[in-house]
């Protein structure tokens, strides 16, 4: 049966995506993944990563300018046309003028009542703002309609940009609750964040961005591994890359003239060992610890490395959630 | 499309202030000038100034129902909320036309009610109802213009945009003065315009004449060729940006 088919296949397909805006701002450099029907997986990245414009590109509000987004078998327009995709955008307004209960039959009425009123408002904890005008909302109870008019379809995916970006830490709570039920029916949940925390605690995958490309991609564990890894940065004369890529802890190297950056998941361990090779080192420097600086170390190797011949530094091709993170490996 | 309709109308309502807006500025000039005396094509003043106001306001209703909100709403992202539902983007058009259509009713009811009170128009029941086919129609073209309107513009610059195409469409089409006393080159620019002929169909519904063939197949045109940009805007935002 053709519907089977397509029931079985992953629920995102998004391969060597390019979204480059006005022939100069490129937003997604060859991104490339896939999620599978029932995951919940997170899409992890500081601003300006690419995260909104991948969403946007699978809710079909955007057409990439090269590669391939498939949602649930279909293009990204016939799956909304179908009704099958849920959304909620980092900027949504609400339509002045109504009412929170208007607008949520609305929605029930447009995906033909998949889910029930009193369900909706439950889920997206409205039950007494129902009769409120939306311009009478606070930001935080605006933010829950548009998670309930993102569920009212029942939707078999459902993507969330930012979506606890206006929420007090109870109501993030209730929201994260709410997924979780919904992720528990069935539903393949994607969302954007930019706190390793939120991803760790409410993701089964994470996926990380930057610039545009997909960094890392795997189980929280091993993201959050990434967390440890300290950046080493300092000169020597001539540095010998295969020895300090032979150094304990060391995932990977990349030299510049003098200038030599490490990533080393033991600088404790590396650091003794890199004195003991009797070289000159100068000017050492120690990034690291958090998210934000473990991203910033990865871009930076791999900017470093993709200089170098016969390696791109860009992960190739979809990756599965076995797969471990993907490492920079310079040489 | 019917629930659409009906959210769509429902919380337009609720905004009183700006259907007052709409309606007021026509219905005052009415009222100054409706009880003066004297004939123009055919018409008495007060007949003649009817069909002017009825115009004018039907424009005005129909533009602003949806143009300037259209285009807040589009800077706000709702429309992006309502572009990945399952609503069709005809189902949309239509209902934002007949939601247009139908906020041109209460300034058009009231417009002829004063006139068959206090402007003592006395119009048969057959020629009046004609030119509040003739007004209700005729004004299709202008809910068209509302929605390009509000997709070529933005929320701030939406509503001066209106209100200069108004005036343009007002004073050129020969509704606020004669079209025959303008300039001969503004005279060309008048005939053009859907205004001009939705006028020209009024007055003559109202004088008993007959509806000029030219004047409905202009409307026309000018309907399909402000839907069809409508329509292009709206699919190129969608699939483009």
């Amino acid at each position: 049966m053709k519907t089977a088919s397509a029931d079985a296949g992953p629920a995102v397909v998004f391969a060597d995506v390019v979204k480059v805006y006005n022939g100069r701002v490129t937003a997604l450099d060859h991104a490339s993944f896939e999620i599978a029907r029932g995951e919940t997986v997170a899409l992890l990245g500081p601003n300006g990563a690419g995260k909104s414009t991948a969403i946007d590109t699978m809710l079909g509000l955007r057409t990439p300018t090269s590669g391939q987004v498939r949602v649930l078998g279909l293009t990204p327009a016939d799956a909304a046309a179908a009704g099958k995709i849920g959304g909620m955008m980092q900027t949504g307004g609400l339509p002045e003028g109504a009412k929170v209960s208007e607008l949520i039959g609305l929605f029930r009425q447009l995906y033909r009542g998949r889910r029930s009123q009193a369900d909706l408002l439950r889920l997206a904890g409205l039950t007494e703002l129902a009769d409120r005008r939306v311009e009478q909302l606070s930001g935080g109870q605006a933010q829950r309609v548009r998670f309930a008019l993102a569920l009212a379809g029942q939707p078999e995916l459902l993507f969330l940009d930012e979506p606890t970006a206006a929420l007090d830490v109870e109501a993030r709570r209730g929201f994260w609750q709410s997924v979780r039920t919904i992720a528990g029916q069935g539903t393949t949940v994607l969302f954007a964040t930019h706190y390793l925390d939120e991803a760790d605690a409410n993701a089964s995958r994470i996926i990380v961005v930057s610039h545009g490309r997909v960094l890392a991609d795997g189980t929280p564990a091993q993201i959050k591994a990434y967390t440890s890894v300290r950046t080493i940065r300092f000169s020597t004369p001539a540095p010998d890359t295969p020895v300090l890529l032979g150094l304990p802890g060391v995932s990977g190297v990349s030299a510049d003239g003098d200038a030599v950056t490490i990533r080393s998941g033991d600088a404790d361990a590396t650091l003794p060992a890199l004195y003991a090779l009797a070289r000159p080192v100068r000017g050492l420097e120690i990034g690291g610890g958090g998210l934000e600086e473990a991203l910033l170390a990865l871009t930076h190797v791999d900017d470093a490395s993709s200089a170098h011949p016969g390696h791109s530094g860009r992960p190739s091709g979809p990756s599965h959630p076995s797969h471990p993170p993907q490492t920079t490996k310079a040489g | 499309m019917i629930a659409f309709l009906r959210f769509e109308i429902v919380r337009t309502l609720r905004n009183v202030r700006f259907l007052v807006m709409l309606v007021a500025f026509p219905v005052l000039l009415y009222l100054i000038y409706a009880q003066q005396h004297g004939m123009s094509q055919g018409l008495t003043v007060a007949t003649l100034l009817l069909v002017s106001m009825a115009v004018y306001s039907g424009m005005g209703s129909a533009m602003f129902a949806s143009g300037p909100q259209l285009a807040r709403e589009r800077g706000n992202g709702w429309m992006r909320q309502l572009r990945i539902s399952p609503i069709s983007t005809p189902g949309w058009f239509a209902a934002k036309l007949i939601q247009a259509i139908l906020l041109i009713i209460p300034g058009l009811a009231l417009l002829v009610a004063l006139a068959l009170t206090y402007g003592h128009v006395h119009l048969a029941a057959g020629r009046l109802g004609l030119l509040v086919a003739v007004l209700v129609l005729g004004t299709i073209p202008f809910c068209a213009l509302g929605l390009v309107i509000g997709l070529m513009f933005d929320s701030q610059t939406a509503q001066v945009a209106q209100m200069i195409t108004l005036l343009v469409l007002a004073f050129l089409g020969g509704i606020f003065i004669q079209w025959s006393s303008l300039p001969h080159g503004m005279q060309l620019i008048g005939k053009a315009l859907p205004s001009y002929h939705l006028a020209q169909l009024g007055w003559n519904a109202a004088g008993g004449r007959a509806l000029g063939l030219a004047n409905i197949a202009a409307l026309a045109a000018w309907t399909a060729g402000l839907a069809a940009v409508a329509l292009w805007r709206w699919r190129r935002e969608s699939t483009v940006a």
